[in-house]
């Protein structure tokens, strides 16, 4: 018998998801599932006739957990546009904000937003505080050789300020916290205790789960000092300020009112330290540890989906460069994760690798069968971003009223989430993306690869050697693709130094510029029309921001967003499905009414579904110039 | 501490039996409980719990839990685990689905009337408020129902203070601050995109710690947070008023971290911490780091733009002319070497030192 089982709301992710599965009883598969963005906020509706150059302080609303990086992408965006090349100083700070984004966002998702789909504090009160502190060194020991494979480009700091405790004495007064909190009755965010009963709390021992708990908090604390680098470089966080050109952050060695000086560098100086050993000492260990226990005493190897057939990246960390549509950035780029792999679980040697740059642009585009939205010529085809349309068509549920949903409409429409596609396919993005991109391209000799990409390349072999499977086995999985972001934060903080490096090496020069302002005013365009597109990879995947000025106004604009490509609809022409769909029916599901193997999945994506941005006509009609539909979702 | 009663905690604390009396009858005006039940009210936080908090999403970006947790004081640990019982909030729950709504539902019955209800993000009106879908319900629905038991209602950042960047023009969805639509409870509005950390957690704090909503002005803000503009507190105030001003991000004047107002700061409009508090501990806000104040605090911020033009008519404080005005003349004294008698001494010191090159801010206000 078939049971269809709705999570909604899906939690411990940013914005509103919900899904519906149906699960055979018998053998615990997963027949059907559904995947639906619940919101849309209309910001590039919004966007329209602004001032370009306020683009990015709306887009970076788009999304507060991954907050920078709508920002980012849209001020390359403008610039591609109005043809501005940064300073090497900015491109340095920028490449050291992103960084500084990819290990905070990777740790608090791995910890405060997915931790609690492997680990329980209910079965931590089992642990003997005195193994626990044994395993932790025994952790320490066993994958401590992972940390081998960064790079401290700056080599300031003296010696580990975090690092694991491993005392039974403070693992027993830490568990007694924690056993208080059970015994109060308030459990707070861990509610309702029923929730623990699941059996898959049992795959791990008890003192994995009180070491796990522990760095639960430990890691809520630290976190906050990770970020620093944002508030000096962008005064605040969440949300920094960018300046399409450059960056506002002078920098003077000569005055202590300067945004930028050499007390200023230290600050950020130390905070990468601490993005260093968040990630090396407590992240990648926790991560290998449980990892190596699900997939090797438990074969625990569900979730892969979509990630087996397509994965798509759009590269970053560039070198100094020009712009996108002149195909410098492609050229430039430091982690080469610009391409298409298909058929990873083949094996590296029998997967195909398609290169992305300039001129794959015109080859991304988005449907809307399955969205609430309608195109005015049918929704039979896809749309490119510059010529994008989006008219919301809200058409209710299967089951339930279009106030009270009780099961979505796959066969029709279910989602304010559009379709998007690369040569009319659709694909995976994410870290694992990334990293099956950057592996195949080294390993089938069609990049010249870089630190970046060698290191990974060494970060994956190392993993395969611990695991005892070979890439294509271990990667497009569930576990895979947690373990990809945890081994992707560790590439982000040596690229951290790297830039960091760089930046004062530049300064040494005698170069200390930030920003090109030679078309700061907008006076000095024309009132013409310009296009440009900006990528990046969030920490959520690949992401586009394209738009269209004219008479020095924003006249279209829009963004293709991670999220977006892996929550999407179905398409009519092809029976893949997204990434989201794809990944829960490879999955089992040992409690129909708690699905919690099918969250684990979900989670493994890290969704991010803040503000659906699709453009449409408030007034329900068709606009003569067609603007940019846009996505639902966020990195 | 976790399973510890409020009595327990006074008592750890050193406060006496009086101290804890009087914070239980400020709890029981907080949650408008009538007198007979102060005395029930007492017992229950001798022998109970912690304030429960039910925290809601609807359009949002969750930039305001991001902020909440990079608090310093009090970490963020100590106040979701040992502080306040946060029953339910979408972003940090464990469980989904039925079993969190079901727990919601638990929660508002068995605390009603004494819960805080804490929300960030807003409603949106248009398509039955279905552009925001929560357990196959819109949003809407969902606040309207929470807001019933609510002791009070926090409205977190600018979405549920004022609407934010989704009620800016032409606001497709419909999207409302939370105060058009619950009417009947008393709402601390604590705006900021996000707001500042410790401005988050001390909102919070003052509610557990002293029982009652802190002080707050005529918008609904509290006052001790957002009396103040940023202009007032800013560490380049002195520029301002020495008509010191960048014309172009990245001249030399960025380099000297003189004032942004020329290049649009919106800090002279905008009521908010960061000059005093700032951000992280004192690290930095968006005016340190040289970039101008966009007034993410201020109501209808986004349709004030474009950010970089300017304020128009900033008065100086106690001088007739503006700013714009200060900076021709002072240009002028600069290159001719005229005085300006019109303006006030302070500028006419001021520019007797730009003639001598001076940049310290203390040898000009000598």
């Amino acid at each position: 018998m078939a049971t269809r089982v709705v999570v909604d709301p899906v939690t411990r992710i940013e914005g509103h998801l919900r899904v519906e599965v149906v699960v055979d009883e018998k053998n615990q598969r997963v027949q059907d599932a559904v995947s639906s963005a619940t919101m849309w906020r209309g910001i590039e509706l919004i966007l329209r006739g602004r001032d370009p150059r306020d683009a990015w302080a709306f887009t970076q609303r788009i999304c507060g957990v991954c907050t920078t990086i709508h920002a980012l992408v849209s001020v390359r965006c403008i610039e591609d546009a109005l043809g501005i090349q940064i300073p090497k100083n900015a491109n340095a700070i920028r490449n050291i904000m992103l960084g500084t984004l990819y290990t905070h966002d990777h740790v608090v998702h791995f910890y405060h937003l997915h931790a609690l789909d492997w680990v329980s504090p209910v079965e931590a009160l089992k642990a003997d505080p005195v193994k626990t502190a044994e395993l932790q060194n025994v952790i320490i020991k066993k994958y401590g050789a992972i940390r081998d494979l960064a790079t401290d480009f700056m080599g300031t700091n003296a010696y580990p300020k975090n690092f694991p405790k491993a005392t039974p004495s403070y693992y027993k007064a830490f568990q007694d916290k924690v056993k208080a909190l059970v015994e109060s009755g308030q459990l707070g965010i861990f509610s309702p205790a029923k929730w623990w009963n699941h059996p898959d709390y049992r795959k791990l021992p008890p003192e994995v789960h009180l070491m796990a708990v522990a760095h639960y908090l430990d890691m809520l604390d630290l976190q906050r000092e990770m970020v620093i680098p944002h508030v000096v470089f962008g005064g605040k966080n969440p949300h920094p300020h960018y300046l399409v050109g450059g960056m506002y952050s002078a920098i003077s060695l000569e005055d202590m009112n300067a945004p930028i000086n050499s007390a200023r560098l230290a600050q950020v100086e130390a905070s990468l330290d601490r993005q260093w050993e968040a990630v090396n000492n407590f992240y990648l260990l926790d991560l290998l540890a449980i990892g190596d226990i699900y997939v090797n005493q438990h074969h625990w190897t569900f979730g892969g989906g979509l990630s087996k057939k397509r994965v798509l990246g759009f590269g970053d960390f560039p070198e100094h460069y020009s712009g996108f549509q002149d195909g410098d950035y492609y050229r430039k780029l430091l982690y080469h994760s610009n391409g298409v792999v298909e058929d990873f679980a083949r094996g590296v040697n029998n997967a195909k690798y398609y290169p992305i740059n300039e001129k794959e642009l015109e080859n991304i585009a988005e449907y809307v069968q399955h969205s609430w939205f309608e195109y005015a010529g049918g929704d039979d085809r896809a749309l490119h971003p510059w010529q994008g349309e989006t008219k919301p068509h809200y058409t209710g549920p299967r089951e339930g009223t279009k106030t009270n949903i009780k099961y979505l409409n796959e066969k029709g429409k279910y989602s304010w989430a559009k379709t998007p596609t690369w040569r009319n396919k659709v694909a995976e993005v994410g870290p694992l993306a990334r990293y099956m991109v950057v592996y195949t391209a080294v390993k089938q000799g069609h990049i010249k690869p870089t630190w970046v990409d060698e290191m990974i390349v060494k970060q994956i072999d190392t993993v395969s050697a611990v695991l005892g499977a070979p890439p294509e086995v271990w990667m497009p999985t569930t576990v895979g693709r947690t373990a990809a972001r945890g081994l992707e934060a560790q590439v982000a903080a040596s690229v951290n130094y790297y830039f960091m490096k760089q930046l004062i090496d530049n300064i040494k020069q005698g170069d200390t510029t930030v920003a090109n302002t030679e078309k700061f005013n907008p006076e000095v365009w024309s009132t013409a029309e310009y296009k440009g597109v900006g990528m990046t990879e969030a920490p959520r995947g690949a992401l586009s921001h394209w738009v269209v000025i004219k008479d020095r106004k924003i006249q279209n604009y829009q963004a293709i967003v991670p999220t977006t490509w892996n929550v999407s609809p179905r398409l009519d022409h092809s029976p893949e499905r997204s990434a989201y769909e794809a990944a829960m029916m490879d999955t089992e599901v040992k409690v129909a009414d708690q699905p919690l193997e099918v969250l684990r999945t979900i989670h493994s994506f890290d969704p991010c579904l803040a503000c659906s941005t699709h453009i449409f006509d408030a007034t329900g009609k068709e606009r003569a110039v067609v603007h940019v539909g846009t996505n639902n979702i966020l990195p | 501490m976790a399973g510890e009663t409020y009595w327990e905690s006074f008592q750890k604390r050193g406060m006496s039996r009086r101290e804890f009396i009087k914070f239980s009858t400020m709890m029981a005006g907080l949650m408008g409980l009538a007198p007979s039940f102060i005395p029930k009210l007492i017992h229950a936080m001798e022998t109970k719990e912690k304030v429960p908090v039910i925290w809601l999403h609807g359009l949002e970006c969750t930039c305001c839990s991001e902020s909440l947790i990079r608090s310093g004081s009090p970490l963020a640990s100590d106040l979701v685990l040992n502080m306040i019982s946060l029953e339910i909030d979408d972003t940090l729950q464990a469980s989904a689905g039925e079993p969190m709504l079901e727990h919601k539902r638990e929660i508002m019955e068995k605390y009603h009337g004494r819960y805080i209800l804490a929300v960030e993000g807003n409603p949106p009106l248009n398509e039955d408020g279905m552009f925001c879908i929560v357990g196959g319900k819109s949003f809407l629905e969902e606040l309207k129902e929470a807001a019933k038991g609510a002791a009070a209602v926090i409205a977190w950042g600018s979405c549920a203070s004022n609407g934010c960047v989704q009620a800016a023009k032409p606001n497709p969805t419909h999207a409302v601050p939370i105060h058009k639509v619950i009417t009947d409870k008393p709402i601390i509005k604590v705006p900021g995109c996000p707001p500042i950390p410790e401005v988050m957690t001390g909102v919070i704090l003052h509610v557990v710690q002293f029982g009652e909503i802190p002080p707050l002005d005529r918008k609904g803000r509290p006052k001790m947070f957002y009396g103040q503009r940023i202009h007032d507190t800013c560490y380049r105030r002195p520029f301002f008023n020495a008509g010191q001003f960048v014309e172009t991000p990245d001249d030399d004047a960025a380099k000297k971290g003189w004032c942004l107002y020329k290049i649009g700061c919106r800090g002279p409009t905008t009521y908010n911490s960061c000059g005093n508090l700032r951000w992280y501990g004192g690290i930095s806000y968006p005016i340190q780091s040289g970039a101008p104040c966009i007034g993410c605090a201020a109501d209808g911020f986004w349709d004030n733009g474009p950010f970089h033009n300017r304020l128009v008519n900033i008065p100086l404080p106690g001088v007739e002319t503006t700013a714009d005005k200060v900076g021709l003349i002072a240009g002028a004294a600069a290159i001719g070497g005229l005085a300006a008698h019109a303006i006030g001494s302070a500028i006419r010191n001021t520019m007797a030192s730009r003639e001598t090159n001076g940049n310290n801010q203390e040898e000009k206000t000598k």
